[in-house]
This record gives C-alpha cells, sequence and structure tokens, in this order.
C-alpha cells in the first residue's frame, strides 16, 4: 500500500533520510523504530508530502500524496500532536479537517467518541494536556476511515490506559485489514503492539524483519550447587552469580532435561523474557548519533 | 470498506474548511470587534469643530480606517497564516488540503471576503452614526456610500496583500513590520528622497504604494484599485509560489 523507493532527503549537507527503500503491507502493524534523528518523522513527512524528497519516490496506493482526491480517506495522520491552533476547540479543528474532503459532519462525533475526546472537544485545544491532544490527534487520523494510518509516537504523553487502550486500538485497525505504520522509541511497547518492525539509524534501512525474527530467543536462568558440569555442556553461557547461570537461547525445558541427565540438584530454573530491547539496542549501537541539539 | 461515499472535492471545499476556522477562533471577533469599536468611537467622539454647520459624516470614519481599522484588519490577514505557522497546524491543513494553491486561493477568498463585508459593515455603520448625531441621515449621498464601498475595497485588498506578505515572512511581527513600514513610511521616504535628488520619478513610484492607492481609490479614482489589486494578486501568487517549493 505504501511503497518508499530509494527515498532520499537532504537538508543542506545532513542527510534525513538515506536511500530508504520499503513496503507497508495491509493487515500489519509495522513499528517503525529508531533512536532519534534517525529519520523516522522526516520520512513521515514525506510520505504526506509535507517536505519534497531529494530524490526516490513515496507512492500511496501507486499515488503521491499531494495527488491523492481526498487523502484524509487514504491516509490518515498523526505527526505532531500539538499542531492544532490553541484557540480553536478539538472539535471544531476536525469539523474543519473534514468539510476540507467532505467527510460528513457524523464521523467527528464517531471520532470523538472512539478516542474518549467527547467531553473535552468543545474546550480549545491550549487546554488539552498532551495525553489529550494525542488523542485528538488520532481521532483525526481515523476521520476518513482511511485504509493506511500512520502515527508518530502516537503513545507519547499517555497515561497506562492510554497505552493499553492505543494497542487496543492498534491491533482492531489492523485486523480490519489496514496498514499501520507507528512510530515509538518505546521497545516494550512495540514488542506487544506491532508485527514487523523496521529499524531506522541514520536515515538508513537497518533492519526489516518480522517481530519473531527480532527478538532474542527464550533463555534461561538456573542456580543450584555445583552447576560447572552444566556450563561445560553449553555454549554461551553467563555466570550471574555464585551459583548462578544465565544461558541465553536455550529453553527452560533443555536446560531443566540436561541438568536431569547430569544428575544435578536446581534450586531453582526460570525463563529470561526475550527482549526487543536488548536486539534493538545491538541493531543502533552503530547508528546512534549523540549530537547536542539533533533534530528527531 | 470505506463507508464514506465517494465525491469529488474542490476549492469550494477548501473554502469551507478556512471559512469553519476563521469563525472557530475567539480572536477573529476581537479583530473584527475592534476595528468596530474603533470607528463607533471617532464617530461619536467627532465634534464637527472644523466646519459646525456641514459637518462631513465620512470624516470620523476616513480617520479610522487610516489611523487604526487598517492596521488592524492587515494583522487580521497576516495572522490568518502565521497563526497556523506558528502552531504547525498548517501541517494539518496541508495533510487535508495537499493542493497549495488551493489553501492559499481558500484563504485570500476568505479572507478578503469577509474584511470586506465586515468593512462595509463597521464603515457604512460609522457614517450612519455620524450622520444622525448631526441629524443628517437624509443628507447622506452616494458619493459617501462609494467612498464607504472604496474604503472596504481597500481594507479588503490590504489584509489579502497582507496574507500573501506573511507567507512570505511566515511571522506576524516580522510581517507587520513590513506592513507598518509599506503604509506608513515608504511614501513619505519616497518623497523626500525625490525632492533631495530632483527626481519626480521616485515619487511617482511611491504614489502606487498601497496607502496612496488606497486614498486615491477613496476620492473615486476606481481604476486605481486595479493597481491595489495587483499589489494583492502579486503577494498571494509569490505566497504560492513558496509554499509549493518550501517544505512545511
Amino acid at each position: 500500500m505504501i511503497e518508499l523507493t530509494n527515498l532520499t532527503k537532504r537538508y543542506g549537507d545532513k542527510t534525513a533520510v538515506d536511500d530508504l527503500t520499503l513496503r507497508l503491507e495491509p493487515g500489519s502493524v509495522t513499528g517503525f523504530l529508531g533512536p532519534n534523528g534517525a529519520g523516522k518523522s522526516t520520512t513521515m513527512r514525506l510520505i504526506l508530502g509535507l517536505d519534497a524528497p531529494t530524490s526516490g519516490t513515496a507512492l500511496i496506493g501507486g499515488l503521491r500524496y499531494t495527488d491523492l482526491e481526498r487523502p484524509l480517506t487514504t491516509v490518515g495522520a498523526l505527526l505532531d500532536a500539538k499542531a492544532v491552533h490553541p484557540g480553536r476547540s478539538g472539535r471544531d479543528h476536525l469539523r474543519a479537517m473534514a468539510r476540507s474532503q467532505r467527510i460528513p459532519a457524523r464521523r467527528v462525533d464517531e471520532v470523538l467518541e472512539r478516542t474518549g475526546m467527547t467531553d473535552a472537544a468543545r474546550r480549545r485545544a491550549g487546554t488539552y494536556s498532551l495525553g489529550m491532544s494525542q488523542r485528538l490527534g488520532i481521532a483525526g487520523a481515523l476521520l476518513g476511515d482511511p485504509q493506511v494510518l500512520m502515527l508518530d509516537e502516537p503513545v507519547n504523553g499517555l497515561d497506562p490506559d492510554g497505552v493499553t487502550w492505543i494497542r487496543t486500538l492498534l491491533r482492531g485497525l489492523a485486523a480490519e485489514g489496514r496498514t499501520v505504520f507507528v512510530s515509538s522509541h518505546l521497545m516494550s511497547e512495540m514488542q506487544q503492539t506491532a508485527d514487523r518492525l523496521v529499524v531506522l539509524g541514520r536515515g538508513q534501512l537497518i533492519a526489516d524483519a518480522p517481530m519473531s525474527e527480532l527478538l532474542t530467543a527464550t533463555g534461561s536462568r538456573v542456580r543450584g550447587p555445583g552447576l560447572e558440569a552444566l556450563a561445560e555442556r553449553l555454549d554461551d553461557v553467563r555466570w550471574t552469580g555464585d551459583d548462578e547461570l544465565t544461558v541465553p537461547g536455550v529453553r527452560p525445558e533443555e536446560v531443566g532435561a540436561l541438568a536431569h541427565e547430569l544428575g544435578l540438584l536446581l534450586h531453582r530454573l526460570e525463563a529470561t523474557e526475550p527482549t526487543l530491547e536488548e536486539s534493538y539496542m545491538s541493531l543502533t549501537a552503530d547508528a546512534v548519533e549523540y549530537t547536542a541539539g539533533g533534530v528527531a | 470498506m470505506s463507508a464514506l461515499p465517494a465525491v469529488r472535492t474542490g476549492l469550494g471545499d477548501a473554502i469551507a474548511a478556512e471559512w469553519i476556522k476563521l469563525w472557530s477562533l475567539r480572536s477573529t471577533w476581537w479583530y473584527l470587534g475592534g476595528a468596530a469599536a474603533v470607528v463607533v468611537l471617532t464617530s461619536l467622539l467627532e465634534s464637527g469643530d472644523g466646519d459646525p454647520t456641514t459637518p462631513d459624516a465620512l470624516t470620523p470614519v476616513l480617520g479610522a480606517v487610516s489611523y487604526f481599522v487598517q492596521y488592524i484588519l492587515a494583522v487580521f490577514g497576516i495572522v490568518a497564516i502565521t497563526g497556523e505557522i506558528a502552531t504547525r497546524s498548517i501541517t494539518v491543513t496541508m495533510a487535508c488540503t495537499p493542493r497549495r494553491t488551493w489553501i492559499m486561493a481558500a484563504k485570500a477568498l476568505v479572507v478578503g471576503a469577509v474584511v470586506l463585508g465586515a468593512s462595509l459593515l463597521v464603515t457604512g455603520g460609522g457614517l450612519l452614526l455620524t450622520a444622525a448625531r448631526f441629524g443628517e441621515v437624509a443628507l447622506v449621498d452616494g458619493t459617501q456610500a462609494e467612498t464607504v464601498l472604496a474604503a472596504s475595497v481597500y481594507l479588503a485588498l490590504l489584509a489579502v496583500f497582507s496574507l500573501g506578505l506573511a507567507t512570505l515572512v511566515r511571522r506576524t511581527a516580522g510581517a507587520l513590520a513590513i506592513m507598518l513600514l509599506l503604509l506608513l513610511m515608504v511614501p513619505e521616504l519616497l518623497r523626500l528622497l525625490s525632492e533631495r535628488v530632483d527626481a519626480p520619478w521616485i515619487n511617482t513610484v511611491g504614489d502606487w504604494t498601497p496607502s496612496p492607492i488606497g486614498w486615491r481609490l477613496m476620492e473615486g479614482q476606481w481604476a486605481d484599485g486595479l493597481a491595489l489589486l495587483a499589489w494583492a494578486g502579486a503577494a498571494i501568487a509569490a505566497a504560492i509560489w513558496v509554499l509549493r517549493r518550501r517544505d512545511a
């Protein structure tokens, strides 16, 4: 549905997005990860035609965003929750958006209801908390009932209930067959929401793979006397205590069977959670740019 | 899967959206109400001292327009775009209406129409108010009505010009500074310069800046209004050009 081909954006001598080629498929949540300044927001701005690419193309269903008829009915986007005039009510903000492409006015109340913003909708947007602004932004993205949703850091500023709500919403939207493209710096959030991860660093594609491939496999932690014998039989073990071993990539069932075979007494055996955090860190370690005042 | 009916959209929809945006801001009422208040106040304060027997009921209206109202409405035109740039809500406008030409055209038409309508009400009301105070409503003539119309056309085109200029400048303060310079100082500076270097053509250039054109317009020289239309049109054309090229 969304197709980026050799997409490149330079600002002066800084390359924000570097030769990015990517296809986003319907019916899945694609997580867009990367350190600050990696080019995630710029990529989304290029897709929306807010910035013009230096080279390459960003197409939605074969068309550039700027050539879409009634674009909100094709792509719903939330790039910057605070990009609302503070003097206008949330409802009027959505009414103007809807009117610009003849989306029926009743949709405004529907999306306000769906995002839990009905009560706050008549207040001026300048009085909203960041979490309320995010909800209003998501309401705007849903307004045109689009096939593609593109959200930049939507959980930013949301309370735990809001985070759960977003997760359920995004999964639901993908289940309806929509293409959901969501960026976040919260690895744990992506782990629970996304089907597929696209990792960006220094504007370049670092990884593009199903979530399962990027998760470190389940490992084990085992405690007991005389574990040296166990350590000898396993590759890549770490001593994490006087009588504690951590065994990445080997499930507790296997460790337990091996300990039984060796006749070892175990005091404790547990699974270690797979973390996306670790794989993400190792993937982006080279790509992190520690520049003072770097742009996101 | 979309339940929304397939329809085509056009400039009219962009205009309708701009209309909603304009009237959903309290500040719109402050600008237009402020302009009205200034005209009412000067009309009430007009003593008719200059010539007590036949005070021109237009004097306070024209005074208010030249000293206050034109600046208030120029800022009204400026913030129609800088308000969106400063809050970055321009990105939402562009996401809704990706054609920059439509955005700018819609804003120009809405700002122009609203200022024209409001100015007609305000200047016409000021004229009638002053005339009523001097018991001369029956004496309001066609020439005075024509002047009210000319003043309103001037204010509308000036607001549209301000909108275009502000799109280029991007900042409220910068655009206002340029407007003050252009309206207050440029004609006078050019006049002084032309006398100093004895080059009358420099003064002629000054005569074709917006405020002198505006005065001739109000004196009934309607053809000169085309020059003001050209100023506004050029500013909007430049704004469209920049909006299409510049990253949002």
